[in-house]
């Protein structure tokens, strides 16, 4: 069983077995090794057991945790490592059988965190940085008719929206020269990205011709035949 | 529509046993590759496994053309019906796969990752689990259409991690999804419009670790026959340690075909002639 030995001092203050998943360092008494200094935020880091490997992570604490007297976000420990949390010293220790067995999980490795283990990891890193967050993450696209055609506005809920004549299209829109689909808004990894489906009726972004997908930025212009529309994106999370 | 695929994969160098399992199939357009983990033959058993639930659920559903209301699980109603097949098709296989683990103590911990690419008439429908890509090539540039459910990707996403950072993170290969270590599981699904000369390229993490992605467009980039770019990716990432299962599918999607352009073209003249 690995160890975390607590040293101020350079005195031994206590010393901790690994007998569960994770331990959670910090100057809450909720934590299993409690630190009382200033130096030390409520939940200042964990260690998560996975595999034979152990994961040491900050979790976004105001003074930082160090490994080595090297910052960390997170780390996998080896046998005698030094942590440091404000004034205090964590040594992390495992036992022979372990060193071994960490050897052998080397080889790129490919693992799975515990679900419930991971979410809780990723919340509390994840709680200070979430309002600095301004990626489109979770965004929703909407386009805005701004040619006076009293279309309104139409959320892109679905993963691929077409806009064109035919009876299936998530946007319909009239006109003689206007093909079943004239141009299709998908939601990718990257965001949102229109392509122009035929060659026949161009589709203009921001006054530009576009040929095949131009990927979509907040007040966007769109232009197909005689329709005009806006294309932003807002979060669905802060409208409820 | 003419569709052109091949596919292969490698044990690598460091390696006993190949986890990966890899399926195409040119009637339906289905194409799969699936990265399977745990010990001894589980990491076979669970890629194997969930890609043959998933080719039999999908086809079945084909066939029968079942509404999405009577298929395993919830819809989803921003994705079309065959975008609905693929999902439910894949929390099929993870609950097969889960209740295998339970089940047995020779499966106990055993998971695998998932891709499919399914080609429609006109638009892909890419779907995944775990840290096996797809990418899209078009023309000059390559994007992915698959999203990666690792530690370092979601706090990369998050903005907790910088890409230098992420790169040599302890946490690269620790998944926070996968198709068998919970009782449900979501996958990510997009589908998109293909364009004329588009190509798809459905890869492991064997791939992925040791080449990068400007690497692996160039390769793509230069080559003509996909056997041989696909060759020539596996080399690349044996060449850099083969420190893991390689596989790599490599789909190229022509809108029209030269005969098809051919009676278009005569049409146009017949038709000009007539004036």
């Amino acid at each position: 069983m690995a160890r975390v030995i607590l040293v101020f001092n350079k005195k031994v203050i206590k010393e901790y077995p690994f007998s569960k998943d994770s331990i959670t360092i910090g100057r809450d008494e909720a934590n299993e090794i409690v630190i009382d200094n200033l130096a030390v935020s409520g939940h200042h880091a964990r260690i998560d057991k996975t595999g034979g490997i152990y994961i040491l992570t900050d979790l976004q604490s105001t003074n930082g945790t160090f490994v080595n007297d090297k910052k960390i976000t997170s780390y996998k420990l080896q046998h005698k490592d030094k942590i440091t949390v404000g004034k205090h010293l964590l040594f992390f220790a495992m036992s022979k059988q372990e060193q071994t067995k960490a050897k052998d999980e080397e080889l790129d490795k490919t693992m799975i965190l515990d679900t419930a283990q991971q979410k809780e990891l990723l919340e509390k890193q994840a709680e200070k940085k979430a309002k600095d967050v301004s990626a489109q993450q979770g965004k929703t696209g909407v386009v805005s008719f701004i040619d006076g055609s009293g279309e309104g506005e139409i959320q892109l809920t679905k993963k691929l929206t077409k806009i064109g004549k035919a009876e299936t299209s998530e946007i319909r829109l009239g006109g003689l020269f206007m093909p079943p689909t004239a141009a299709t808004i998908s939601r990718r990894p990257n965001g949102y990205a229109i392509t122009a489906t035929t060659g026949k009726t161009k589709v203009k972004v921001n006054n530009k011709v576009i040929k095949e997908s131009y990927y979509l930025k907040d007040f966007d212009t769109i232009e197909i035949g005689s329709y005009k529309f806006q294309f932003y994106s807002h979060d669905i999370e802060n409208e409820k | 529509m003419k569709i052109s695929a091949a596919g292969l994969s490698d044990v690598g160098l460091k390696r006993e046993r190949n986890e990966d399992y890899l399926a195409m199939d040119n009637s339906t357009k289905l194409y799969i590759v699936a990265d399977g983990m745990g010990g001894h033959l589980a990491g076979e058993v669970a890629s194997k496994v969930a890609v043959q639930i998933i080719q039999k659920n999908v086809n079945n559903w084909i066939n029968k053309n079942s509404p999405v209301t009577e298929i395993f699980d919830f819809p989803d109603m921003t994705l079309s019906q065959r975008g609905n097949y693929l999902s439910s098709s894949i929390k099929l296989a993870n609950r097969v796969i889960y209740e295998m683990s339970q089940e047995y103590t020779e499966y106990k911990g055993m998971g695998t990752t998932i891709v499919i690419l399914a080609i429609m008439p006109t638009t892909i429908i890419a779907a995944n689990v775990g840290d096996s890509r797809i990418y899209l090539i078009r023309g000059d540039s390559m994007e992915p259409l698959s999203k990666e459910h690792s530690m370092v990707a979601e706090q990369l996403e998050m903005g907790l991690i910088s890409e230098e950072e992420a790169k040599i993170s302890p946490l690269r290969h620790i998944l926070t999804r996968n198709l068998g270590s919970s009782d449900t599981v979501d996958a990510d699904v997009f589908e998109i419009e293909h364009v004329d000369n588009d190509h798809f390229l459905l890869c492991t993490d064997g791939l992925t670790d040791l080449v990068s992605d400007n690497e692996i467009l160039n390769i793509i980039k230069n080559g003509n026959d996909s056997e041989h770019i696909c060759q020539q990716l596996i080399s690349e990432a044996n060449k850099r340690g083969g420190n893991d299962n390689t596989t790599v599918s490599l789909i190229r999607v022509n809108k029209e075909s030269d005969e098809k352009r051919g009676i278009i073209k005569k049409f146009h003249t017949f038709l000009k002639n007539k004036k």
